[in-house]
């Protein structure tokens, strides 16, 4: 689903290069943890993945697609087949859930009677039934974080990234988010979470890939956060 | 895509950034009004040209006894010298015929041009007409070899060029034209560094959405489209207004001038009209593309 072939990646302003020969293949319908201190490249690699950087060196194929060759006019409907989750939600304030779901989808011109099928169903999967019509500032930051994932996963996308989707968000409710990861998980989405969070990584035991200034230092399946090695 | 999600964040956009539209409008009002005035003028001019250099002829009048000019001395041309001026005249090559106008036919058009002015008329009388040669040319250029050929003849006050009167005159509308142009050109300057700033506030105040928009995938079309518009629109708004002060210019510039100047030729509703069409789409175009550039840099896809 995403293959890394020592991939580098130097940004301009910086002569440490923020990812350095990694390499990597995920497959369809794992669930993987991106850990590692800020600044390890984590970001990157998300960036990456969406064609938002190109590497400097190496190749990367996503959902069988050479990004390299990929022709700027096409990573549009890349980006349709990825959903997105960040760690400050990035909702519109001044529509309501429900909306903010329907926003996706209106945007790459899908038609209203689609909508209004599949909005509610996703906008209930995540666990925000009865909320359809609540405003982003009428909600909690967890129930808020529902609604992203609503949004990044409505279009039903083959992947999704997930960078520090718990990062402001209280232990109690990050369990309730992993929760809804894993469930989309289930449904066969391979779903990539860069994060901090030694106890969520601790309690899923899934993949688990460490970077350190931007090198490749574990890959480990079922692993931990903090493993000593 | 859907018009209606379009269209609403089109009118969210011009309405946001109201002041900055309306300025966008007026600017673009003012820079297509004069230019559709001066391509006005050039038809005019144009048309003018046509119309009167067919018509051109070099008037030759005679010494009569009021003549002012001082080689006429007062002296009148005999009979034998007049048909000798109108002889060497017809025998030119260049020449296509030879009208004689007596003092007589002189005073009727005289009287019949200044009709309207009933104390000129008056105050002057047929002894005061020069009869004339009228000469017309077979080709109007020639008129320096032919009018070189009888000034300062005995019996000759002096030869009148048309054309000279019609070049002076072309000349300064001409002149108008270019400063309308110029004044135009400065304006559309003005427009589309406004319309420039507009686009660049909107992107920014929209960053939010279309990040968004950018993340889950929508086109770079859908997503530059609501602004572009945005830009055309101001455009198209701009243009209309401006057609409104073409319309009034033809009505109360062109048509008073032309009776001012008792011109045969009033300019066709038809010229208004293209000039108008051409107008608005050249607002439209720029506006469009003054946005499209504007995007390029400051909405990265």
């Amino acid at each position: 689903m995403i293959h890394f072939d020592t991939v580098t990646k130097v940004y301009s302003s910086q002569n440490r290069p923020a990812l350095d020969a990694v390499s990597m293949d995920i497959d369809k319908g794992e669930f993987l943890f991106l850990v590692g201190p800020s600044g390890s490249g984590k970001s990157t690699f998300l960036r990456l993945v969406l064609k938002e950087e190109r590497p400097s060196k190496g190749r990367i194929h996503v959902a069988g697609k050479d990004l390299q060759r990929l022709s700027n006019w096409k990573v549009p409907h890349l980006r349709r087949r990825i959903g997105c989750v960040f760690q400050d939600f990035r909702l519109l304030p001044n529509k309501n859930v429900f909306e903010n779901v329907a926003f996706a989808l209106e945007v790459i011109g899908k038609p209203r009677r689609f909508i209004r099928k599949v909005v509610p169903e996703v906008v209930d999967l995540v666990g925000l039934e009865g909320k359809a019509h609540r405003m982003p500032d009428e909600l909690s930051g967890g129930e808020q974080q529902r609604v992203a994932i609503a949004r990044a996963f409505v279009n039903r996308p083959m992947i999704l990234l997930a960078d520090e989707p718990t990062g402001n968000i209280d232990p109690a409710t990050s369990i309730g988010i992993m929760k809804v990861l894993d469930r989309i998980n289930r449904t066969g989405t391979t779903v990539v979470m860069a994060t901090h969070d030694a106890a969520i990584v601790d309690s899923m035991r899934k993949r688990v890939v460490e970077l350190e200034h931007g090198r490749l230092v574990r890959d480990q399946s079922r692993g931990v956060y903090g493993q000593a090695y | 895509m859907r018009a209606q999600f379009v269209l609403s964040e089109i009118w969210i956009g011009l309405r946001r950034n109201l002041t900055m539209t309306i300025a966008v409008i007026v600017t673009v009002a003012v820079s297509l009004a004069l230019f559709g005035s001066g391509l006005l003028i050039r038809k005019q001019v144009d048309s003018m040209k046509n119309f009167w250099y067919d018509k051109i002829q070099v008037s030759v009048f005679l010494c009569v006894e009021s003549s002012t000019d001082p080689h006429c001395k007062g002296r009148v041309p005999n009979p034998q010298q007049k048909q000798a001026i109108q002889r060497d005249l017809q025998n030119m090559p260049e020449v296509n015929k030879v009208f004689y106008e007596s003092q007589d036919d002189a005073w009727k058009r005289f009287q019949e041009r200044f009709a309207n002015n009933k104390a000129f008329v008056e105050a002057s009388s047929k002894k005061d007409m020069p009869d004339s040669f009228r000469v017309q040319l077979k080709d109007p250029k020639d008129y320096d070899v032919v009018a070189s050929a009888v000034e300062g003849r005995e019996g000759v006050d002096s030869v009148a060029n048309e054309r000279q009167v019609l070049e002076r005159f072309f000349a300064m509308l001409n002149g108008l034209r270019d400063a309308a142009f110029l004044v135009a050109l400065i304006q559309v300057i003005a427009a589309a560094l406004l319309i420039g700033n507009t686009i660049r506030l909107a992107a920014y105040s929209r960053r939010r959405e279309t990040g968004i928009m950018r993340l889950v995938g929508a086109s770079n079309f859908y997503i530059q489209l609501p602004f572009l518009l945005e830009g055309a629109i101001a455009g198209l708004i701009g243009g209309v207004i401006a057609s409104g002060l073409i319309v009034g210019a033809k009505q109360f510039l062109f048509d008073n001038l032309q009776s001012y100047f008792n011109f045969t030729m009033t300019l066709s509703w038809g010229a208004v009209a293209e000039v108008i069409v051409f107008s608005i789409t050249v607002g439209v175009l720029l506006c469009s593309a003054a946005s499209f550039l504007t995007l390029r840099r400051y909405l990265r896809v």
